[in-house]
């Protein structure tokens, strides 16, 4: 009798596990990309650009996590990506460390900062972790500008592809799916975290703080997690971007970086893993892989821009939770007509 | 600081064994306004209590200082936790009120509107859960076990309360009635000493005003808990509360049962002001 009361409470579980499947199979269809490159359908820099994107995914879902569950503003993303990039840059160049070393270090110092910046932040309310994260962006942004000596200054740093702990090399398509199996881990610990008592707590926080400390949940402790889960996502996907890009310069990291993933956010999907990815491939994908082989359209100088203002504001005015609704109310529209239509063949 | 601490004990050994919570002495005032004076009472085990009085005389600015969202000026706060021991809750934080046993609900119905009824009453149990974060990351069975094991406990209060059939629906969208019940059951999921209700019956009807009062009465029963609320409505309170305790600019008038209360000139006076002579 009990046993069989688990049964039917586990079930629902069940089939909540399977967003599982389509992330993989997410994954896998971005794993087809270097085989139809090698065949030549598709071009070589084209797995550049999907590269890219998919690197600006992984920070787009930390940062959609922060905003959409613990309801705190970060400006500080470009800096911490930077952070990640120069250390993994340095510590496997200068100091000749292995892939998987480099990478748990370049994650682990961003992340102390931001919890550094979150302990002094967090503690007001308000948009103040919005201007913590500023400043700090900006001094690291001058940092990598001025310390010469660990990230080469404005001639810019360079790094390997990643050279693993056994004295591998991967190559350019190695990496490429190093970065699409390391984004769809991101996107499976995304999902687990929202759909736990931790992603409920951050909801409840977001949604009426006294509430929450009403239930027991400390906002302070909650808020720092979200941020560093935030962090630490940005660090992660700076560190792949200099592996794979194999270059880092100052310039990359500014805040017009920091409010393009913000853009991602927006237009893609708040709370929505399936908007995120979205988002990244209008944001990072359009301007790159279509706008700019438009005839006129294509000269426009910083047409990018452009493309993201306009767009927000359509979003904003149109689908203000994001263009992943589209295809929800489409799903639905769709659903609802095919019920009609059962009812009137009866 | 000495003396005080040893002030607090003595009082605290003075509360007798089948009290939950004293309140002695509790002010706080906001400017020059005294919005609670020197409130004293208690509150037995399994005992229902009412605090009622007109617009502002403060009955929500006590409940926020018991569980600690204002930091009384002055006074104690003694409450029986779940261990049995009688603690000062003045000066802890408001997110540990809970672990100490002690629940409550809100004024404006303060749920979650994009997570459906079970989640929302699953929060109610957040200090129940018992795995760390990353077990939760990687959905090891520890998180899993616990899980299950809340959410059996969820839709058991969901059951009783006689919102099973609704639990998968966003709370967004949902009446009233049902807002203020999915607030309650929260409340039992975390193994309450104390429950206080901040105006359950407001904006009900008169059937679910006369509902509310064999839900709180069972939930009395069921959960082995006492019950503070406050109340406008005379009737409800007269119906439902075992004692009652009255009210006026922040200072107390008249503890005593029902009858008692409505026999009570005071409280005739605060409620309906002196008739002009």
């Amino acid at each position: 009798m009990d046993k069989k009361k688990t049964e039917r409470m586990a079930k629902p579980k069940r089939k909540a596990g399977n967003p599982y499947i389509n992330y993989i199979v997410f994954g896998l269809i971005m794993l087809m990309l270097p085989i139809l490159v090698e065949k030549e359908v598709i071009k070589y820099s084209y797995l550049t650009i999907v590269a890219g994107i998919l690197i600006y995914s992984i920070v787009s879902l930390g940062l959609n996590f922060l905003i959409g569950y613990s309801g705190l503003v970060s400006l500080g993303t470009a800096g911490f990506m930077g952070l990640g990039a120069y250390l993994s840059a340095y510590l496997t160049i200068n100091l000749k460390l292995p892939f998987e070393i480099s990478l748990i270090i370049s994650v682990a110092i961003p992340m102390v900062l931001g919890i550094l910046t979150g302990l002094v932040s967090l503690r007001i309310e308000g948009y103040y972790l919005a201007i913590a994260t500023l400043v700090i962006s900006e001094i690291l942004r001058k940092a990598f500008g001025e310390f010469t000596a660990v990230t080469n200054g404005f001639s810019g740093k360079s790094a390997g592809f990643p050279k693993l702990l056994n004295g591998k090399v991967l190559d350019r398509n190695s990496t490429y799916i190093l970065i699409v199996v390391v984004l769809v881990i991101v996107i499976m610990i995304t999902h687990n975290l929202i759909n736990s008592y931790t992603g409920r707590a951050l909801s409840t926080m977001r949604g009426s703080e006294a509430a929450a400390q009403a239930m027991g949940i400390n906002i302070y402790r909650y808020r720092l997690l979200a941020f560093a889960v935030a962090v630490a996502f940005a660090a992660l996907a700076g560190v792949l971007y200099v592996h794979f890009i194999k270059f880092s310069h100052p310039n990359t990291w500014t805040l017009l970086l920091s409010l393009n993933i913000l853009a991602v956010i927006i237009i893609g999907g708040v709370r929505s893993i399936p908007g995120t990815i979205l988002g990244a491939f209008i944001v990072f994908g359009i301007p790159d892989l279509v706008l700019k082989n438009l005839p006129v359209i294509g000269k426009i100088d910083g047409i990018p821009y452009i493309f993201t203002g306009v767009l927000i504001i359509v979003v904003i005015l149109f689908y203000p939770a994001g263009l992943i609704h589209i295809w929800f109310n489409l799903k639905r529209a769709i659903f609802s007509l095919r019920k009609k239509g059962g009812n009137d063949s009866e | 600081m000495n003396s005080k601490m040893l002030e607090s004990k003595e009082n605290i050994e003075n509360i007798d064994d089948d009290v939950v919570l004293r309140l002695d002495d509790l002010s706080i005032s906001f400017g020059g306004l005294k919005a609670v004076d020197s409130l004293t009472f208690d509150i037995k085990e399994k005992e229902i209590f009412g605090l009622i009085g007109p617009n502002g005389a403060g009955k929500t600015t006590a409940f926020n200082c018991i569980t600690q969202f204002y930091k009384p000026d002055r006074g104690s706060v003694y409450f029986r936790t779940n261990k049995g021991e009688v603690e000062n809750l003045v000066g802890k934080k408001p997110h540990e009120i809970i672990k100490k046993g002690l629940v409550r609900t809100f004024q404006n119905v303060e749920l979650i509107k994009e997570l459906t009824v079970l989640q929302n009453v699953l929060v109610g149990s957040h200090i129940e859960f018992k795995a760390s974060l990353l077990s939760q990351i990687l959905r090891l069975p520890k998180a899993r076990k616990e899980e299950i094991r809340l959410r059996k406990k969820a839709e058991e209060v969901l059951e009783y309360m006689g919102l099973h059939t609704i639990k998968d629906q966003l709370v967004a969208g949902q009446p009233y009635g049902v807002l203020k019940k999915i607030e309650l059951a929260r409340t039992l999921m975390c193994n309450p000493r104390l429950i206080i209700l901040d105006e359950p019956a407001a904006g009900l009807n008169d059937s679910e005003t006369f509902a509310l009062i064999r839900i709180v009465r069972g939930i009395r029963d069921r959960y082995n808990c006492s019950i503070l609320l406050v109340e406008h409505d005379m009737r409800f309170v007269t119906d439902l509360c075992d004692r009652i305790c009255a009210i006026s600019f922040g200072k107390l008038i008249f503890v005593g049962t029902p009858q008692e209360i409505q026999a009570n000139e005071q409280v005739q006076v605060a409620y309906l002001g002196k008739g002009d002579e």
